[in-house]
């Protein structure tokens, strides 16, 4: 029993929860670009920058909206529907025209959007960092493991996490625009032919997994300092968790989402100056044993 | 020459190639036909090491070559071109037979030496001889896909083989370029004494030049003989010709 | 090279280019003597990332990491030991060789997207050690005030010894996209199924692209130190791979000077703009854009193509190069 609680300290517990609440951020931002990546075969980069703009919006919407609890929840709504419509219109305008061409000049197109992004942030909220408050219901942490505090808002983002999990599951398997996506994944042509507009779902698939990322930067906008930068840390690792999921594959990111968070948070408690190299060492144990993604890809 | 042991394939639960056999004799044109989806191509993968079989053997010269992979097999002396072009679409015709002989040279470690002075006749010899002389300059993404089908041969004879293994060399031709196409082969069995394994679905050009005819169905060898012998067969009959062709 | 790209113009405009480059610092002030060091070394750090990308078809989606070593390796080698600083700016180009060798060998079994991706997360682990060893490389600091041989330690001195190198390592660069490694090598861009049938090692070939690259990376790495005197973390990071690549692309990366021009564009205009204004990533994401949809083929692919209005003209021009060499 003693060694039972020694392994389970509480130290390793809150590390271990710590690093499932950055798991739900991370598979949050990793789903929407795995689904980008599956259906539209588009490596998005721009991605990270849609993370900071939900992040900033956040900051923006709540700091409009009185910058209480209220403000919060309606940026939580606002900002990642903000963002979904900026996608919209992106992908109609420009990504739309480049479907026919290899994937790295939509790889570089996303990257170009991603550079101006970068700047626009810059443009409109100026270089500091910005504060988001956590609303007040979630202010102040639970004593969970032998007195060490865990942030209540940690354990929302708990909560949260499999909230968008099953509702991603549920409009990819179940709905018909979901099962129009998935089929459309793995032969475009065949759901053209079959009189879909194909065109359209691609929109929608683009707009859904942009959204996601939105909806991600709003979620961790309270728990982190909202500045420059976000963007390129935070793609780098997206991109690892979908290509160790497997591409494509939602249940991929969430298992590659855990496998990077974990690894993070107990890399820190292991070795701290080095924490921060555990899950790209992960990355890289996976890509040599299982080259193709832990799960199924839809390539 | 080449033979073909008892050779099988299958992706997921589809049986693609099932316990093949096939013989070649030096000097030969030998031909394969089957139905589509039969598994000719998978078949000539498997032998050119493009796919690894399950089960079976592979033998050329006596050597067993089976699960060798590709650029081992061209080495031996076995060429081969593809049913769907394969080309080297940026470079220019005469550059993609260059290379193939460059290769064949094992040249293509040499990093100093500018490659447009090697091999220039030998290339030209080639060109020559399956007519594409008069465009060698032209990049190959541009020109038609009869020329492509005919530089995929070229390519092929760059490896100066003993054994040429064309996968449905006629494919999307028109008429002229076919009968020149069939020239072309008959003169290579000919004049240079290429043994040839083919497949085709144009029964005329089949039953025109090949010596024997291999009939794969579902991923199977139902019979390996001469023309009459293939003609005459009941099984081939019901699963395939269901009528007469010249011959 | 600009021979093929324009005919016999082309001999003419390479020359005075050359002579213009010899006589720059005689006349230049000395912040433009700089930028130009720059834009050689960047020049030829793109030009070795064409190598794999545009002649070889491989997605090399981090290269700045071989060039961030072949410094690192350098300024260290310079800084901590006591050798001569000739040998540590030999041993760059062999660091980064060999950094390359390994992660060729880990990353070559995967092939396109899959290859660029495990590039940058093996390049980003090297990154993050890099900036969080703080008592070896500086961390984000980097290392500083390197010394260098005086013979090329002034500004003018830095500007010929870099002209000179990259010279020799383009020189190089293009007798190898010339020969038959490098006819092989686009023939595997073109189609790898067609060359493994007519005989070719295509994975092997790769690997030795990957470590030629390297190697001319790191050679790019140790100009930069002669240039600057420092080094720093950002030199591997992975949005100094994307600009690179930006840079193939803008000057067309099926051509060998391609990746030299679209430096110099690069680097040129983001100079010209930071003068003015804080938002240069603006402008880059905006060209970016413009070549993507105008230009695919870059600016001196554009050229190119313009050059060659019909087959026929193409193929006189073609056989005629053929003769002259």
């Amino acid at each position: 029993m003693e060694i039972v609680t020694a392994i389970f300290s509480p130290k390793l517990m809150s590390q271990i929860f710590v690093g499932l609440s950055r798991t739900v951020i991370l598979f949050i931002v990793a789903s929407g670009l795995s689904l980008i990546l599956g259906v539209l075969r588009i490596p998005n980069i721009w991605h990270g920058s849609l993370y900071m703009v939900g992040a900033f919006m956040t900051f923006t919407i709540s700091g409009v909206l009185g910058g209480g609890s209220m403000g919060f929840w309606m940026a939580l709504i606002l900002a990642p529907l903000g963002v979904a419509l900026v996608s919209l219109i992106a992908e109609r305008s420009f990504f739309q025209h480049l479907y026919e061409r290899e994937h790295l000049m939509l790889l570089l197109l996303t990257f170009a959007f991603s550079l101006v992004f970068g700047d626009l942030v810059k443009m409109v909220w100026g270089m500091e960092y910005k504060s988001v408050p956590v609303p007040r219901i979630f202010q102040g942490s639970v004593h969970l493991f032998g007195g060490l505090p865990f942030p209540l808002y940690n354990v929302f983002l708990l909560a949260i996490g499999p909230v968008v999990a099953i509702a991603l599951w549920l409009i990819v398997n179940k709905t018909k625009i979901g099962k129009i996506s998935r089929a459309a994944a793995v032969d475009r042509e065949m759901v053209g032919a079959v009189g879909i507009n194909v065109s359209w779902v691609f929109a929608f698939v683009f707009m859904i997994g942009c959204f996601l990322a939105g909806l991600g930067g709003a979620l961790v906008a309270p728990t982190v300092n909202v500045s420059l930068g976000m963007d390129h840390t935070l793609i780098m690792e997206a991109f690892l968790i979908v290509i160790i999921g497997g591409l494509g594959n939602i249940g991929g990111a969430l298992v590659g989402a855990l496998i990077f968070g974990l690894a993070q948070s107990l890399g820190i408690l292991i070795w701290p100056q080095f924490g921060i190299v555990f899950p790209y060492a992960a990355v890289i144990v996976v890509l040599l044993l299982r080259p193709t993604g832990l799960l199924k890809s839809t390539w | 020459m080449l033979e073909v042991k008892s050779l099988s394939k299958s992706f997921g639960g589809f049986i693609a190639v099932n316990r093949a056999d096939l013989a070649v004799e030096k000097g030969e044109i030998v031909a394969v036909i089957g139905p589509n989806g039969a598994g000719k191509t998978t078949l000539f993968n498997l032998i050119t090491g493009v796919l690894k079989s399950e089960n079976g053997k592979v033998f050329f010269k006596g050597e067993d070559i089976t699960g060798l992979p590709s650029y081992e097999i061209c080495k031996k002396g076995i060429s081969r071109s593809f049913q769907v072009v394969n080309v080297f679409q940026r470079l220019s015709i005469f550059e993609n037979v260059q290379i193939s002989i460059l290769s064949r040279e094992r040249k293509t470690w040499n990093l100093f030496t500018p490659s447009a002075k090697l091999a220039v006749e030998e290339t030209n010899e080639i060109l020559e001889s399956v007519g594409l002389m008069g465009k060698k300059g032209r990049t190959t993404g541009l020109i038609s896909h009869g020329d492509r089908k005919v530089l995929e041969i070229a390519m092929a004879l760059g490896g100066n083989p003993e054994l040429l293994i064309l996968d449905e060399p006629t494919a999307g031709m028109a008429p002229e370029e076919t009968s020149r196409c069939i020239e072309l082969i008959k003169g290579l069995s000919g004049k240079r004494g290429l043994t040839i394994l083919f497949c085709e679905h144009d029964m005329e050009i089949v039953f025109g030049i090949a010596n024997r005819i291999m009939v794969m169905v579902r991923g199977g060898t139902i019979i390996q003989g001469s023309c009459n012998e293939v003609r005459a067969n009941q099984a081939v009959q019901e699963a395939y010709l269901g009528g007469s062709d010249a011959c | 090279m600009l021979k093929s790209t324009l005919g016999g113009k082309g001999r003419i405009l390479g020359g005075a280019a050359l002579i213009l480059l010899f006589l720059f610092p005689l006349f230049l002030p000395r912040f433009y003597i700089y930028l130009i060091s720059i834009i050689l070394l960047t020049g030829l750090l793109a030009t070795s990332l064409n190598l794999p990308l545009g002649y070889g078809g491989i997605f090399q989606f981090h290269h700045a990491v071989f060039y961030g070593v072949g410094a690192y390796a350098a300024a260290l080698m310079i800084t901590k030991s006591g050798l001569s600083p000739w040998i540590g700016f030999a041993v760059g180009p062999f660091a980064a060789a060999f950094l390359s060798l390994i992660m060729g060998l880990i990353c070559i079994r995967l092939s396109k997207l899959y290859f660029g991706m495990l590039q940058i997360s093996l390049g980003s682990l090297v990154w993050i050690i890099v900036y969080r060893w703080y008592s070896f490389t500086g961390g984000d600091n980097g290392i500083h005030g390197i010394p260098v041989p005086d013979v090329i330690s002034s500004p003018k001195g830095a500007y010929y010894f870099t002209l000179l190198v990259t010279l020799l390592s383009l020189w190089a660069l293009h007798k190898i996209i010339n020969s038959p490694f490098g006819s092989a090598l686009q023939g595997i861009r073109d189609n790898p199924v067609r060359s493994a049938m007519i005989g070719i090692n295509v994975k092997l070939h790769q690997l030795a692209v990957l470590i030629i690259a390297g190697f001319f990376a790191g050679v790019a790495g140790s100009l930069f130190i002669v240039v600057d005197t420092a080094v720093f973390p950002d030199m591997l990071f992975w949005t100094l791979s994307l600009e690179i690549l930006i840079m193939c692309l803008l000057g067309g990366w099926f051509t060998f000077l391609g990746p030299m021009l679209g430096a110099a564009i690069i680097i040129s205009l983001r100079t010209f703009v930071s003068g003015f204004t804080d938002y240069w990533t603006l402008p880059l994401g905006l060209l970016m854009m413009f070549v993507i949809f105008f230009l695919p083929n870059g600016i001196l692919g554009y050229i190119q193509e313009r050059l060659y209005r019909s087959p026929a003209e193409e193929t006189d021009f073609v056989e005629q190069t053929v003769k002259e060499s």
